[in-house]
């Protein structure tokens, strides 16, 4: 009797912290409810504010675009319906009229063109202006009609505008940023419900919603930083998605029998650059040498999980532009060492190669590997992000001698990722090449789409050329997906909750 | 009694002058956030008027005069990053590192504690040998290791309990055992070779020759005697997790200020980790007086200012 009782003693917190345990769980079982781990939360839902993933994943479900990317990447409307180009310079938009904002308030021409004119403010200090600093003017030139002009001939502006989440006036030209943040009012399928700091953004779903809404009723995110605990998440099924996976843990997903990996090449490009302002690298021959000392396959099969593809352009197939047919550098280390054999001066200095916790070291020590192995002397100097930032933008003289980094400009267009890493204006370009900058400003401002995107193939031949730069792959992302979860990532790195669904 | 404490409050605020003005030029020489806050693709025109509008601009003295004179008026700043006022976010996330520390502590006092005391008493024992290795074995597991494992088993596995995140009881169990699970072999060391200690005096000696039981012998004598060196440990164990506990709260999604600091640290957001660092360098100098005053409560001699 007394065991009995004592027994009891311990079995009512056990079994109260398992009832606990149970409701804390069961909302992931629940199908109106999905759970999404970032990997922190959003820094930001004033969508003109704070620009990294875990922001926009959360704020573009609460927020219409100006236009969108359908799943195949091609840009189709949002709340732009049509859209046509009057002159060089200016391109009137046809605005939707049955979008109404989560209070209720219709949305007009007259929002469109106040977006337009906040992000653009230099005052409100927006670290997306870069982004739309080309745009000079917006006004409403006629029923549901926006017109905006830019600094000169822009084809890149459809690009950029897939990105333009539309502000209602009426409240964001009423409050700071800091208090639109606090209880942002948006015109998209998901409606902001609150934000227990540190913890979670919840949203509800738009039943208002002019578009197509998705399953869900309520879809929380929540900031998991571990990647490991991410996963556990996911197995245990208390989240349905989960961002930011690497290799391994994408094994240990298809291994665990529980829950899927989801993944898709981005619009990230991963490149080796090479000094040309610094000896030895000054050498044509070195930096080829450099360019066949590098095998790209082994870093994708065997350090990535085959998941990324390799890339001969400084592009991606996401890309406006990406043009077949170009050729690169094939991994032959024995003319590697010839070509190196062969130069003026031997590079028997040591070459730097500067990177920050950021990047995956894996590949960074493969890398010094490989150029080790053709005889080169290669050392690895790590310092923060912040710092390798500022060393990068800067001049060629003063920037580090090798370089291997990822760029995406969020626009999948060619001048996004080309102009800054290959226009000798560039804080970010190791290359110096006068007719390699006036293509580039040439194709800048060319509006034809087909010569466009033979003047972009041109120039990635003259850089391989120069191999000034070598394109190493598209990367991959990689998500984990509860099973019955369907959903097609794609390459903009969006989580758009109304294009995801259970199956069945 | 009142001199001492005047004493050491002048030396507490010395001290927090200090920490603000190293946290100020330490986190400086660590790079620019602005690079940190703008897209890659912006210009050097963009970055200056980030820079500008951040205040980080200005000539260094400028910076820390300014800071210096926000201190006095108790306005903490606003994050660079998410541009919410910085009391607001650490009052946000103090709450659940309240939560983890107590939670940490209960599981370290009440496993610590006994197996200590059980140490000394039977210290020729083969069980205690035992103990022992386990003690040893929890101190030296790593929390994101013995963290990962816990989730996998109770989390994965069992389905028991939350695998990760806050929001019920339930979700702060395996936190608090990861993290106790360290102070719990602090604690019971330090119980067991203070009651050790105590046991060799020679009180406790005309105690057994009296014939008192070791019971009322340990319960009466020996704790007390003993707290002491646990006190001690306590504060530096209280501020140690008030401080926040990095990596217990990053494998476990838990939001406190561990997992705040390391995050703030990493995007350079100075004003949050200016904040953080004064929270931390009060609640220890805080504590640490505490802890002064309670050695006096607990120790007559020190209350009279005797000699010990």
């Amino acid at each position: 009797m007394k065991g009995t009782k004592r027994a009891a003693r311990f079995a009512l917190p056990i079994a109260l912290s398992l009832g606990v345990a149970m409701t804390a769980l069961t909302p992931a079982i629940a199908k109106d409810l999905l759970t999404v781990d970032l990997v922190n939360e959003p820094s930001s839902l004033d969508p003109h504010q704070q620009w990294n993933p875990d922001s926009y994943y959360v704020y573009r479900n609460i927020f219409d675009n100006m236009v969108t990317r359908d799943d195949a990447g091609e840009i189709v409307p949002q709340i732009a319906t049509a859209w046509q180009r009057t002159s060089d310079t200016e391109t009137v938009f046809t605005i939707r009229d049955d979008v109404t904002f989560h209070d209720g308030t219709p949305l007009t021409p007259e929002d469109v063109v106040y977006t337009v004119e906040r992000i653009t403010d230099p005052d409100f200090g927006s670290p997306q202006l870069g982004q739309f600093n080309k745009i000079i003017k917006a006004e409403v030139t006629g029923e549901n009609q926006v017109t905006l002009t830019t600094d000169g001939a822009y084809p890149a502006l459809l690009a950029q505008l897939v990105k333009l989440s539309i502000v209602p006036r009426h409240i964001a030209s009423t409050m700071t940023s800091a208090e639109f943040n606090e209880a942002p009012v948006g015109s998209g399928p998901y409606i902001f419900d609150s934000w227990d700091r540190g913890v979670s953004v919840t949203v509800t779903k738009n039943e208002d919603y002019w578009g197509d809404i998705g399953p869900f009723e309520t879809v929380v995110f929540r900031g998991v930083p571990d990647a490991a605990t991410r996963v556990a998440d996911l197995q245990a099924g208390a989240a349905d998605l989960v961002v930011t996976l690497n290799t391994d843990l994408a094994q240990q997903v298809e291994n665990g029998g529980q829950g899927k990996v989801l993944t898709v090449n981005t619009e990230r490009v991963a490149y080796f650059a090479m000094n040309s302002a610094l000896a030895p690298l000054d050498q044509p021959d070195l930096r080829k040498a450099i360019s066949h000392a590098i095998d790209r396959e082994a870093i994708v099969d065997g350090l990535l999980g085959g998941y990324p593809q390799i890339v001969d352009q400084m592009l991606s197939p996401a890309h406006f532009g990406w043009a077949d047919g170009i050729e690169g550098y094939d991994y032959d280390p024995e003319k590697a060492q010839e070509l190196i054999a062969g130069l003026e001066t031997a590079p028997d200095m040591e070459l730097g190669l500067a990177t920050s916790p950021v990047f995956d070291q894996r590949v960074v020590q493969a890398i010094q590997q490989m150029l080790t192995d053709v005889g080169l002397n290669v050392a690895i100097d790590t310092t923060d992000m912040a710092t390798w930032l500022k060393d990068q933008q800067t001049t060629p003289e003063q920037a580090p001698m090798l370089t291997f980094s990822r760029w995406s400009c969020a626009c999948q267009d060619p001048d996004g990722i080309m102009y800054p890493l290959l226009h000798s204006s560039s804080n970010w370009s190791r290359v110096s090449d006068p007719e390699i900058d006036a293509l580039l400003d040439e194709a800048r401002s060319e509006l034809d789409e087909t010569r466009r995107a033979d003047l972009y193939a041109q120039i990635n031949r003259m850089a391989l050329e120069d191999a000034d730069i070598l394109p190493l792959y598209q990367a991959a992302i990689i998500y984990g997906a509860a099973e019955n979860l369907d959903w097609q990532p794609t390459s903009n790195e969006s989580l758009f909750l109304n294009r995801m669904s259970w199956t069945e | 009694m009142s001199v001492f404490l005047l004493q050491r409050l002048g030396q507490a605020l010395v001290a927090i002058f200090g920490v603000m003005t190293l946290v100020f030029f330490i986190q400086r020489l660590t790079g620019d956030p602005t690079y940190l806050l703008v897209p890659e693709t912006a210009t050097q025109a963009d970055i200056e008027a980030m820079r500008r509008s951040l205040g980080l601009d200005q000539p260094l003295v400028v910076q820390y005069l300014n800071y210096l004179w926000d201190m006095l008026r108790f306005d903490f700043g606003t994050s660079y990053v998410q541009n919410v006022p910085v009391t607001q976010i650490i009052a946000s996330r103090l709450p659940y590192t309240l939560q983890l520390a107590a939670g940490a502590l209960f599981v370290a006092f009440v496993i610590g504690l006994p197996v200590g005391l059980a140490m000394a008493i039977w210290r020729k024992h083969r069980f205690t040998n035992v103990l022992m290795g386990i003690v040893l074995g929890a101190q030296s597991m790593p929390t994101f290791w013995s963290g990962i494992l816990m989730i996998m088993v109770f989390g994965v596995w069992l389905g028991w309990l939350p695998p990760s995140g806050s929001g019920s009881f339930a979700h702060l169990v395996m936190p608090s055992i990861a993290l106790g699970l360290l102070s719990m072999a602090t604690y019971a060391r330090i119980a067991r070779s203070s009651i050790l200690d105590e046991m060799s005096k020679d009180y406790v000696r005309s105690a057994r020759a009296r014939g008192v039981g070791t019971g009322r012998l340990v319960g009466k004598h020996l704790i007390r005697n003993s707290l002491i060196p646990v006190i001690s440990i306590s504060a530096l164990e209280i501020s140690q997790l008030l401080a926040g506990a990095v990596i217990v709260e990053t494998v476990f999604a838990w939001p406190g200020l561990g997992q705040l600091t390391v995050q703030s640290v990493q995007s350079r957001d100075f004003v949050v980790v200016q904040g953080i660092v004064l929270l931390g360098a009060f609640v220890t100098i805080s504590v640490n007086l505490l802890a002064d005053i309670l050695y006096g409560v607990v120790d007559p001699r020190i209350r009279k200012g005797g000699k010990a």
